[in-house]
C-alpha cells in the first residue's frame, strides 16, 4: 500500500479538508476587519462595512461549494471496490452512493448559509461545516470501529460549534452547550461499549467481529457491550429517549447548523448503525417479533423506535415554534427509519436509507424555509408563517410539498418512503410478527398530520398577522436560495413520482 | 429502406410520450398566465395542438408500414420488495388512429374556441383546461399498462369536471359537473376493482410486454373463468364514461358546458374512451369465445342496444339543441358498443373514428348557431336560419346526413352497415339487428326534425336578428364537414382501408365489392326517417311572428308517449327516489352517527391523547428544561446559563442516558 494509492482513495476526503482551509484563510485575509467592524456595533443592524463582510461571505461560500463539487467528481472517479488498513476506509458502491448524496446536503445546506446574517465569521464557520463534512464521509466510508468512532468525534465537535456559532444569542449557546454535554456523555458509552465488544472478539473489524460473535456464546458482557454501542448511536439519531438535546438544538442553533444535524449528520449515522448491526452485529440479531421476542439488538431498536414515536408525535402536537415541532417529529421519524433496520436484510436496510435519504432532503427544505421566514418576520413560532403564502407563494408551496412530504401523503417523497419501510417490516419476519411496530407507525403518522396540517393552515390560512408585518408586501429577494429551496421541493415531487430513480441505485449498491 | 423505417419507429417510440406531454405543458404554462394575456393563451394552446398532431402523424407514418404493427416502450415505474410495477406507451393502429383522430379534431375545436369565447372573462383558463383535456386523453390512447390508462382516464374524468362547471356561477353548470363526475366515478370505481382483480390474477397490468402482457396468450391463460368478472368490471367503467345505461344520465346534463367543450366531451375524447378502452382491452372480453360470443360480450351487446335505442327516442321529443346531440352521441355509443360486443371491433373503432368528425362538427355548428342566436338553445325559438347561416347550414345538413347515415356519399353511411351487417351475423339472435334498424329510422327522424326547426321554415323569437359567424369558426365548420365527406374514401367496401389498417390485414381494391346489400336497406331505412320526419314536422314552424311554434306534432298525436320521453323516461326521477335518496338517508345517519357517537369516542380518545401529550411535554419542558429555559428567556448572559447548566439541570439530561441504557439493558437480559 504506497501512500500514493491512499491519496488517490481518499481523494474525496483530502479535497474537503483542503477546501476548509482554503475557506479557512480566505475568512481570515479578508473579512476579519470587517467582521470586527460590526461586533463593534454590536447588532444585527447593518452598516456600511458590512459589504465587504458580504462578499467575503460570498467569496468563501463559492469557494466551499466548488470544494464540494470537486468532491462528488472525485467520488465519481472512485474505483469500484477497494479497502484499505483492513477496513478503516473502504469503497463500496454503497460508501460512494453515500458519499454523493451526504456531500449533495452539505451543498444545499451552505446555500442556505449565504443568506444568513447572524454568522460574523463565515469563513471559519464554513470551515467547520466542511471539517463536519470530512466526519460525515469517514464515518459512511469505514467498517472499522475505531474509524467509525473517530469520525463521530470529528462530526459531533464540529456540530457542537455549529450549534453555539450564533454568538449574539444566548439559545445558541444554550444549544451548543447541552449538545456538547450531551454528546459528550453518549461518545463515553460507545466508546466503552466499543471497548468492550474489543476485549470479547480481539478486532475492530466488522466483518471480523461478526465472524467472532457467531461462535461466542451469549454473555451478559456481549450485551452491555451492543447496548451502549447502540446508546451513543440513539443519541445521533435522537432516538426516545436520547433525544432530549434534539429540541434545543434545533431550536437555538443558527439555521444551516440546525439543518446540517437534522439532514447529513442523520444520513449518514443510519449508513453506518445499519452497518454496525447488520454486519457486525449480525449474529445477535435476536428478533423482535410480537410473539417470539428475541434477545439482541433487534428488540432493543424495535423498543427505541416504538418509543420515539410514540413520544415524537404526541410532544409535537403541543409545540408552538416550528423549530421545536420539527425537532420532536425528527424524533418520530428516527422511529420510523429503526424499523427498517428492525426489518433487517437487504428490503429493510434499504428502506430505512431511502427513507432517511428523503427524509433529510425534505428537511433541508424545510429549514431553508425556516430560515427564511425567520429573517423576514424575525421569529420561526407558528404565529410566523401565518399568511406566507400572500408573500412568497413559491416559499408556501414548497412549505406545503415538505410537510405534506414528511406526513406522508402520496405522491410525494415521504409516502413512498413510508411504504417501503413499512412493507418490508411486514415481510421481514414470518407471521407478519413486526406488525405491532408497523401498527404503532401507522398510528403515528396519523397523529401527524395534524401539526403538519397546522403548518400549513397558518401559511395559508391564518391571516392574524403581527401588525409589525406587511403581509400585501411579498419578497423578492434571495434568488438563490429561493431557486434552491424550489429545487429540493420539485425533487421530493420527484422522488415521490419515481422513486425508483434513488430506490434502485439504493438498493442496487447494498451487497 | 428497413434500417431508416426502424430507426424511424425506434425513435418515434421514444418520443411517444411527448404526445400528451406537449398539451399538459402548455396547459402548465397557460395556468401560469395572467388572465390578460388571452392572445398568448390561445396561441399556446393551439400551438400545442398542433404539436400534438404532427407527432400523431409522426407515429402514424411507421404503422403503415407493416400490416398490425406494434411496438412498446416499457419502464419500471418503482419498485417494492421483488414486485416492479412497470408501466408504459404503446403504438399500434389503434392508437395512432386514434391519437390523430383526437389531435386533429381537438385542433379544429380549439381554433372555434378562439372565436366562441372570445367574450369570455375566463378565457386564459378554459385553454388551460382544454389543453389539459386533450392531454389526458391522448394519454389514454398510447398508454400500455391498464393502471396508466386508468390515471389518464381519471384525469380526463377531472377535466370533463372542471369544463362543464366552467361557468361555475350558473347553480346549473355546478350541478352538471358535479352530476357527470360522480356518476363517472360511480363506473370508475367497477373499473378499479377489475384493474385489482386482474392485477391480483395475472401480475401485470402491462397490456403488451412481448409476450408477458396481460393481453397476451401467457396473461390471459392465468385469468381463467375470473376474465369474465374482470371484463365486466371494466365494462363498468366504460358504462359509465361513454354514458350507458344506466349511467347515461350525465351526458345530457354536460350540456352546462360551453359548447366547445360540449364537442369536445361529446365527439373526440371523454365518451370515445369508454369504447376505446373496450376495444383495446378486447382480449378479456372474447376469452374462451364460442363461435366469437362469450357472456360478458353478450351483456355489452344488451346494453348498448338498450342504450341506442332508449336515447334514440328520447332525442325525438328534446326541444334543446344541444340536447338533442348529446342524446344522439348517447344512442352512437351504443351503437358502437353493440358493434364491439358482437366482435366487429374494426367496425365499432371505425364508427367512433367517423363519428369523431361528423359530431366534433354538429357541435360546433349547434355552437355557431347558438353564437349567432345570441345564446338562444330552444330549436322553438329558431327557424329559417339558412338564410342568415349559410355556411353553418351546409355544414351542419353535411353532418347530419353523415350521423343518419346516408349512404354513399357520408363516412357515417359506410361504417353504419358495416356495424349493421356484423350485427346482422350475430349468432345468438336477430333482434339486435331489427332494433338497431329501428335506431337507424328514428336518428333520421330526430335529426329531420332539428334541421326543420332550425333552419328551415319561417324565422321566430331571436332568430330574425341571427347572424352568421366569423371566419375563426366557420373554417373548423369547413374542415370538419369535409372531413367527414372525405373519410369514406378509406371506408367503403370497394377499398376497405381502415377495415384492414385496424385488423392489420392487408387490402385491395374492388369495385364489385361497392354495392352490397346493406347499402340499399341502409338508404331505404333512412329515407324513410327522413321522409317521416318532413311529414311528421311539415307544418311545425311555418306561421310567422314572436310566438313560439305551436304544440309539438307528437305531442299533438300521442301526449303520454311524449311527455314520457320529454321527460327522459324519467330515469333521472327513479335515480333521485331510490339511489339518491338512499344516499341520502345513509348520509344523515352517519352524520347523526358522527356528531354524537364518533365524535364521543374521539373526544374521548383525543383527551387521554391530549393528557399523555400535556404529561410529556411537562416532563419534558417542565421538569427537564424549565430551569435553562428560564435563564434563556432571561437572556441574562453566558456566565449566567453555566452556572444554571452545572446548578442541575445537565445533570438530569445525562442521568437519563444512563437510566435509558439501563433499561434497555434490563429489557435485553429479559429475552435473554
Amino acid at each position: 500500500m504506497s501512500y500514493l494509492e491512499l491519496l488517490k482513495l481518499a481523494s474525496p476526503e483530502a479535497i474537503v479538508v483542503i477546501t476548509a482551509l482554503a475557506v479557512l484563510t480566505i475568512g481570515l485575509t479578508t473579512g476579519r476587519e470587517a467582521a470586527s467592524a460590526t461586533v463593534s456595533t454590536a447588532g444585527p443592524t447593518r452598516n456600511a462595512g458590512s459589504s465587504s463582510s458580504t462578499r467575503s461571505a460570498a467569496l468563501c461560500s463559492f469557494v466551499a461549494a466548488l470544494g464540494l463539487v470537486i468532491a462528488i467528481g472525485a467520488v465519481l472517479m472512485l474505483p469500484r471496490n477497494a479497502t484499505l488498513f483492513g477496513g478503516m476506509l473502504v469503497i463500496t458502491p454503497l460508501t460512494s452512493l453515500f458519499k454523493i448524496i451526504c456531500i449533495a446536503l452539505v451543498f444545499f445546506t451552505l446555500l442556505l448559509t449565504t443568506s444568513e446574517k447572524s454568522l460574523l465569521h463565515p469563513g471559519e464557520y464554513l470551515a467547520i461545516v466542511l471539517l463536519a463534512t470530512v466526519g460525515l464521509m469517514l464515518l459512511v466510508g469505514s467498517e472499522e470501529l475505531l474509524m467509525i468512532f473517530i469520525g463521530l468525534e470529528l462530526l459531533g465537535l464540529s456540530l457542537y460549534v455549529m450549534a453555539a456559532f450564533d454568538k449574539n444569542d444566548v439559545r445558541s449557546a444554550e444549544a451548543g452547550l447541552k449538545y456538547f454535554l450531551f454528546g459528550s456523555t453518549s461518545s463515553a458509552f460507545t466508546l466503552f461499549g466499543i471497548s468492550l465488544i474489543y476485549g470479547m472478539s480481539g478486532t475492530t473489524g466488522l466483518a471480523a467481529i461478526s465472524a467472532k460473535l457467531a461462535t461466542a456464546s451469549v454473555q451478559p458482557l456481549l450485551a452491555v457491550g451492543v447496548v451502549m454501542t447502540l446508546v451513543g448511536f440513539s443519541f445521533k439519531i435522537a432516538a426516545a429517549p436520547f433525544h432530549l438535546w434534539a429540541p434545543d438544538a434545533y431550536q437555538g442553533a443558527p439555521v444551516p447548523s440546525a439543518a446540517f444535524i437534522a439532514s447529513g449528520s442523520k444520513v449518514a449515522s443510519f449508513v453506518v448503525l445499519g452497518k454496525i448491526v447488520l454486519v457486525g452485529f449480525a449474529p445477535v440479531h435476536g428478533s423482535a417479533a410480537w410473539h417470539g421476542m428475541v434477545a439482541g439488538w433487534s428488540p432493543v431498536l424495535a423498543v427505541l423506535a416504538a418509543f420515539s414515536i410514540l413520544l415524537g408525535n404526541l410532544v409535537a402536537l403541543a409545540q408552538s415554534n416550528v423549530r421545536r415541532l420539527l425537532a420532536y417529529s425528527a424524533v418520530a421519524h428516527g422511529g420510523y427509519t429503526l424499523i427498517g433496520l428492525v426489518a433487517g436484510g437487504r428490503d429493510g436496510f434499504s428502506a430505512a436509507l431511502f427513507y432517511t435519504t428523503t427524509y433529510a432532503i425534505t428537511l433541508v427544505g424545510a429549514f431553508g424555509v425556516v430560515g427564511f421566514v425567520r429573517r423576514d418576520t424575525g421569529g420561526d413560532d407558528l404565529s410566523n408563517f401565518s399568511g406566507l403564502y400572500s408573500r412568497s407563494p413559491l416559499m408556501a408551496g414548497s412549505m406545503a410539498i415538505f410537510m405534506l412530504s414528511l406526513a406522508g401523503i402520496p405522491p410525494l417523497a415521504g409516502f413512498f418512503g413510508k411504504f417501503y419501510l413499512f412493507s418490508s417490516a411486514l415481510r421481514a419476519s414470518p407471521g407478519h410478527g413486526l406488525l405491532w411496530l408497523v401498527a404503532l407507525a401507522l398510528l403515528g403518522s396519523f397523529i401527524s398530520l395534524y401539526y403538519y396540517l397546522m403548518v400549513i393552515k397558518f401559511i395559508f390560512v391564518d391571516k392574524r398577522a403581527e401588525p409589525e408585518i406587511d403581509h400585501r408586501l411579498p419578497i423578492t429577494d434571495h434568488v438563490l436560495q429561493k431557486s434552491a429551496i424550489s429545487l429540493i421541493a420539485a425533487a421530493v415531487l420527484l422522488l415521490g413520482v419515481m422513486p425508483d430513480i434513488l430506490a434502485a441505485q439504493i438498493l442496487a449498491a447494498i451487497p | 429502406m428497413l434500417s431508416v423505417s426502424k430507426g424511424m419507429s425506434r425513435w418515434v417510440m421514444h418520443y411517444l410520450c411527448l404526445i400528451p406531454a406537449v398539451p399538459f405543458a402548455a396547459s402548465l404554462i397557460i395556468l401560469s398566465l395572467p388572465n390578460a394575456r388571452r392572445g398568448s393563451a390561445a396561441a399556446l394552446a393551439v400551438t400545442g395542438q398542433v404539436a400534438a398532431l404532427a407527432l400523431s402523424v409522426l407515429a402514424f407514418l411507421p404503422t403503415l408500414q407493416t400490416n398490425g404493427f406494434r411496438a412498446v416502450q416499457n419502464f419500471t415505474w418503482f419498485a417494492f420488495g421483488d414486485n416492479a410495477l412497470r408501466i408504459g406507451f404503446v403504438l399500434d393502429p389503434l392508437a395512432a388512429a386514434m391519437a390523430l383522430m383526437i389531435s386533429l379534431v381537438g385542433l379544429c375545436i380549439f381554433v372555434f374556441s378562439i372565436g366562441y369565447m372570445a367574450e369570455d372573462k375566463n378565457f386564459v383558463r378554459f385553454f388551460a383546461y382544454l389543453s389539459f383535456f386533450s392531454g389526458a386523453m391522448l394519454g389514454v390512447v398510447i398508454a400500455n399498462s391498464l393502471l396508466l390508462l386508468f390515471i389518464f382516464w381519471e384525469l380526463v374524468g377531472l377535466a370533463s369536471y372542471l369544463l362543464i362547471g366552467f361557468w361555475i356561477e350558473r347553480p346549473s353548470a355546478a350541478a352538471a359537473a358535479k352530476k357527470a363526475f360522480i356518476t363517472t366515478r360511480i363506473g370508475d370505481m367497477g373499473f378499479f376493482l377489475g384493474i385489482l382483480w386482474l392485477y391480483n390474477r395475472s401480475g401485470t397490468l402491462l397490456f403488451y410486454d412481448s409476450g408477458k402482457g396481460c393481453l397476451e396468450s401467457a396473461g390471459l391463460a392465468m385469468l381463467g373463468a375470473s376474465a369474465t368478472f374482470i371484463a365486466l368490471l371494466i365494462f363498468f367503467g366504460a358504462v359509465g364514461k361513454s354514458g350507458q345505461f344506466p349511467l347515461h344520465v350525465w351526458l345530457p346534463d354536460a350540456m352546462e358546458g360551453p359548447t366547445p367543450v360540449s364537442a369536445l366531451i361529446h365527439a373526440a375524447t371523454m365518451v370515445a374512451a369508454g369504447v376505446f378502452l373496450l376495444a383495446r382491452v378486447y382480449p378479456l372480453f372474447s376469452l374462451g369465445a364460442v363461435n366469437g360470443v362469450t357472456s360478458s360480450l353478450t351483456v355489452v351487446v344488451w346494453i348498448g342496444v338498450t342504450t341506442a335505442l332508449m336515447a334514440a327516442l328520447i332525442a325525438i321529443a328534446q326541444a334543446d339543441i344541444k340536447r338533442i346531440l348529446a342524446y344522439s352521441t348517447v344512442s352512437q355509443l351504443g351503437l358502437m358498443m353493440v358493434s364491439l360486443g358482437v366482435g366487429g371491433v374494426a367496425a365499432g373503432i371505425m364508427h367512433l373514428l367517423a363519428h369523431g368528425f361528423f359530431k366534433a362538427l354538429l357541435f360546433l355548428g349547434s355552437g355557431s348557431v347558438i353564437h349567432g342566436c345570441h345564446g338562444e338553445q330552444d330549436i322553438r325559438n329558431m327557424g329559417g336560419l339558412r338564410r342568415f347561416m349559410p355556411v353553418t347550414f351546409v355544414t351542419y345538413a353535411i353532418g347530419m346526413m353523415a350521423l343518419s347515415g346516408f349512404p354513399l356519399l357520408f363516412s357515417g353511411g359506410w361504417t353504419k352497415e358495416e356495424i349493421l351487417h356484423d350485427i346482422g351475423h350475430w349468432p345468438p339472435s336477430r333482434a339486435p339487428y331489427y332494433l338497431m334498424l329501428a335506431g337507424v329510422v328514428l336518428t333520421a327522424l330526430y335529426m329531420t326534425r332539428q334541421i326543420i326547426y332550425v333552419f328551415l321554415g319561417k324565422p321566430r323569437a331571436v332568430a330574425e336578428h341571427a347572424h352568421e359567424s366569423a371566419r375563426v369558426m366557420t373554417m373548423p365548420l369547413i374542415v370538419l364537414a369535409l372531413g367527414a365527406i372525405l373519410l369514406s374514401v378509406v371506408l367503403t367496401p370497394a377499398w376497405p382501408w381502415l377495415y384492414a389498417y385496424l385488423s392489420g390485414e392487408s387490402v385491395h381494391f374492388e369495385i364489385a365489392r361497392l354495392i352490397q346489400p346493406m347499402l340499399f336497406v341502409s338508404l331505404v331505412l333512412v329515407s324513410a326517417g327522413i321522409g317521416v320526419g318532413f311529414w311528421m314536422y311539415r307544418k311545425a314552424g311555418m306561421q310567422d311572428g314572436d310566438r313560439p311554434s305551436e304544440i309539438d306534432p307528437l305531442e299533438y298525436a300521442q301526449p303520454a308517449l311524449f311527455r314520457f320521453l320529454a321527460n327522459k323516461m324519467w330515469v333521472d326521477e327513479l335515480y333521485a327516489h331510490t339511489v339518491i335518496a338512499f344516499s341520502w338517508m345513509a348520509a344523515r345517519l352517519s352524520d347523526w352517527l358522527d356528531r354524537y357517537f364518533w365524535d364521543g369516542l374521539v373526544r374521548g380518545f383525543g383527551a387521554i391523547g391530549q393528557l399523555f401529550a400535556t404529561f410529556t411535554t411537562g416532563v419534558d419542558e417542565r421538569g427537564i428544561n424549565a430551569g435553562a429555559d428560564e435563564t434563556t428567556v432571561a437572556a441574562r448572559g453566558l456566565g449566567r446559563l453555566m452556572s444554571a447548566a452545572h446548578s442541575g439541570q445537565i445533570q438530569v439530561y445525562l442521568g437519563v442516558i444512563a437510566i435509558g441504557m439501563l433499561a434497555l439493558l434490563l429489557l435485553y437480559a429479559w429475552l435473554a
